[in-house]
């Protein structure tokens, strides 16, 4: 194994080396921000997501096996932390209110597109943001944070096979959700 | 769709498939089974999600990591300070006066021997400064590491040089001018701060303003140029303050900063 691997790192923190969390910190805090920022819109919020993966290595950073690869455990636990920051919120009720602000921050979206025409890009992202959750993170895990179908279907607990056929058809819904805002717009 | 054709392409936009795939996806669209139109439209959607921009994490994140690290690190630190004080502890429990007396003996005449046999002055002076120019050494490299941990650790090495030579100064100040980490920077002009009396440190320090960025660092420099009495500092905040967007706690303490060193 490689001494700077991901995995002799952590096995590194696992027996002591705290300092070895440093460079796995480096390789990791933006991806691992981008798939909080994809997945939440919420900058504060995915910093403290970040946070959190971190902490929890750090606290059970004993249990790590070294069995499989290091970015499939990583964002096992990064999928948990975000699974129970929206429960917790959930519980205190703030989710209603984030859907209503995110439905009226999302109608506004629409009008500005409509008055703007606009650009393909901002229709992508607003088509992505309007995706089922699951089917988000599928596409956000695979086209951004570069996970293999094979890993994706680790942290789902299902096979590669039920992940392809997801993935396309997320891919599909994520077209007709494009081509639907675009029509809208041209309407506009 | 077949389900096995959903699936060849979702491998073919994951850029899975070898040659011979390929082609079959190829006669797959040929014979009309996978419509072509369809798989056009995925494979451009696929290719335009890569232009959606993220915005970057704040310089904040780096800076609660490795306070969150350092304090683990204190904590595990402590857990085995209390070990290792327990050890003599247990051992002393275990003896006897007279075990004492015949250790304290042995000491003596271990305390005798070395004074005969021990190595000179001039030796030991020798091998100190040996050992500064291996720490230095050490530092310099480390300063070079990929991670922001090592960088600190080597910051805190050079606290420990009794003096500094050209090359580390000149290390420190190129990591002060050119570090990504905050943290590291700010561990930086602490160390330097020690030194404050070379001339280039000082001239190193007053340069180092315009080059940043960040508000804890600038305020940082500010502190630090009070303590050291650089009057030649106060033309660089000024033209901070004139040029830059800065925020308005920051603002506030450069003009006090300004007003003391002038």
């Amino acid at each position: 194994m490689n001494s700077n691997s991901d995995k002799a790192l952590m096995m590194k923190v696992k027996n002591g080396d705290l300092d070895k969390l440093g460079l796995l910190f480096e390789r990791y805090h933006r991806p691992l921000f981008g798939y909080f920022y994809r997945m939440s819109k919420e900058q504060e919020v995915s910093e403290d997501l970040v946070q959190s993966v971190f902490e929890r290595l750090l606290k059970y950073r004993q249990t790590y096996s070294g069995d499989g690869k290091f970015s499939t455990w990583l964002f096992s636990i990064a999928r948990n932390a975000h699974i129970d920051h929206y429960r917790k919120e959930q519980r205190n009720g703030v989710t209603l209110e984030i859907d209503e602000n995110r439905l009226e921050a999302e109608d506004n979206g629409q009008e500005l597109l409509v008055r703007n025409k606009a650009d393909k890009k901002e229709i992508l992202e607003k088509a992505l943001d309007l995706l089922e959750e699951e089917k988000r993170e599928i596409i956000i895990l695979s086209r951004y944070e570069g996970l293999k179908y094979k890993e994706i279907a680790e942290l789902y607990d299902t096979t590669e096979g039920a992940v392809k056929v997801k993935m396309f058809r997320a891919m599909k819904e994520l077209k007709n959700l494009v081509n639907q805002i675009d029509k809208d717009c041209s309407y506009g | 769709m077949d389900k096995n054709y959903e699936q060849l392409i979702a491998d073919y936009l994951a850029g899975n498939l070898d040659k011979e795939q390929k082609v079959r996806v190829e006669e797959l669209i040929a014979s009309g089974e996978i419509d072509f139109v369809e798989f056009r439209e995925l494979e451009t959607l696929h290719e335009d999600l890569g232009a959606i921009p993220i915005p970057k994490p704040s310089e904040q994140q780096s800076i609660r990591f490795y306070e969150m690290l350092e304090e683990e690190k204190q904590q595990v630190r402590a857990s085995w300070t209390n070990r290792l004080l327990e050890i003599p502890r247990s051992i002393f429990a275990l003896l006897t006066m007279p075990r004492l007396a015949y250790a304290a003996v042995l000491l003596m005449i271990g305390g005798f021997a070395g004074a005969q046999f021990g190595s000179s002055d001039s030796e030991i002076e020798q091998l100190s400064r040996e050992m500064q120019q291996m720490k230095e050494m050490m530092m310099v490299n480390m300063l070079e590491g990929a991670s922001a941990a090592d960088r600190l650790k080597a910051v805190n090495i050079s606290t420990e040089l009794p003096g500094a030579d050209t090359e580390a100064i000149h290390a420190l100040l190129f990591t002060l001018n050119n570090d990504p980490s905050v943290n590291v920077r700010v561990q930086t002009i602490e160390a330097l701060k020690r030194w404050g009396d070379n001339e280039r440190v000082r001239q190193g320090l007053v340069q180092s303003i315009a080059k940043q960025q960040s508000p804890i660092v600038i305020v940082e420099l500010a502190d630090a140029m009070l303590e050291l009495e650089l009057k030649n500092s106060a033309p660089e905040f000024q033209r901070l303050l004139q040029e830059r967007e800065l925020d308005y706690t920051v603002q506030q303490k450069l003009q006090t900063s300004i007003a003391m060193l002038m």
